[in-house]
């Protein structure tokens, strides 16, 4: 719910500041690390957006996944169901480089 | 039309907790939050540290329900200094809480703040709130599968402890396979069994937090 209300007073600032009517989409990044529930957070959008500007806007969710770098070899890798092994040189000391990512990425509006 | 917006979403939550931490820094606070599912045993852990702590280090509490304020009467029985937050219909704690929380704390007299988060295993994950460590609880009645299950709870946690270790032999949870299962989401993460009922462990987690309260003001 409060990650909805933070979605929402994001993407209404830069509408109001562009003199935009209303905001149809709502456009998110999330890293897989994330843990976000899709449904439960257009849910939640979609109460907290009620009597706004953006109500009925569609918030689509793009999730990205879990990128780790090997401190080894460097090998940078996607990390498939939390296996932090590197696929080169075998090495488990693997820094997370992307799959926490949490941002408003664009809106539209009209 | 698209307006590109590239915002952080807990920008505004993460700004506030920066400010928090330079108020824990001056006062010379080492600040832990504890995450963990509803019934895993913060309260009795919280107990357990303050007489652990008696006369080493002074322990102050922040404790957040959803609605009751139980959890702070059974911690004022032991004399700690306690803040009672409750959240309402909130899921978790965040940084603007715990900076409302701070005027009704006498800081100077805290050496470690520990924070109890409301129990839940995926909003507290997401707010930062000033915190040094963050410090996960699991106990054995709960599934063995949950690092999996709340990946970023263990990821972001430095420490895991699982507690009701003395009710192990009733249960169905595997203790080596909880354990893998968490480090495979977090390689870095050190584990260690508890028990609030007999005390088992908790000599090695207050420890724990001695050092670090060391570590980070070379006392």
């Amino acid at each position: 719910m409060a990650i909805a209300r933070s979605i929402l007073d994001i993407a209404i600032a830069p509408a109001e500041k562009e003199g935009a009517q209303r905001i149809i989409g709502v456009n998110v990044v999330a890293g897989e690390l994330r843990g976000i529930v899709p449904l439960q957070l257009t849910f939640c959008f979609g109460l907290m957006s009620e009597n706004t500007i953006a109500s009925g806007a569609r918030l689509s969710l793009e999730i990205t996944p879990v990128r780790g770098r090997c401190r080894k070899c460097e090998e940078t890798f996607i990390v498939e169901d939390y296996r932090y092994i590197c696929p080169k040189c075998q090495s488990g000391d693997i820094q997370t480089v992307g799959g926490t990512e949490f941002r408003l990425r664009d809106i539209e509006v009209e | 039309m698209k307006i590109s917006v590239m915002t952080d979403i807990l920008e505004a939550n993460d700004r506030i907790a920066a400010v928090n931490r330079e108020v824990f820094d001056k006062h010379r606070n080492l600040v832990i939050i504890l995450m963990s599912s509803p019934g895993s045993g913060k309260t009795s852990l919280l107990e357990r540290t303050g007489d652990a702590l008696r006369g080493k280090l002074r322990l102050g509490v922040i404790a957040g329900d959803i609605e009751t304020t139980r959890d702070s009467e059974r911690l004022e029985r032991y004399q700690l200094p306690v803040v009672q937050l409750t959240t309402g219909t909130a899921c978790h704690l965040d940084a603007n809480m715990i900076a409302s929380a701070l005027p009704h704390l006498d800081l100077s007299q805290i050496d470690i703040l520990l924070i109890e988060n409301v129990g839940n295993l995926v909003c507290p994950a997401e707010f930062r709130v000033g915190e040094d460590f963050k410090v996960m609880i699991l106990s054995v009645t709960e599934g063995d599968e949950k690092p999996l299950k709340y990946p970023l709870m263990f990821r972001e946690s430095a420490l895991l402890l699982i507690n009701k270790i003395d009710l192990l032999q009733h249960t169905n949870f595997n203790l080596e396979e909880a354990k893998a299962n968490a480090r495979r989401v977090n390689p870095d993460l050190e584990i260690m069994d508890i028990s609030c009922t007999t005390g088992q462990g908790i000599e090695d987690w207050v420890s724990w937090l001695s050092q670090r309260y060391q570590w980070k003001f070379g006392t």
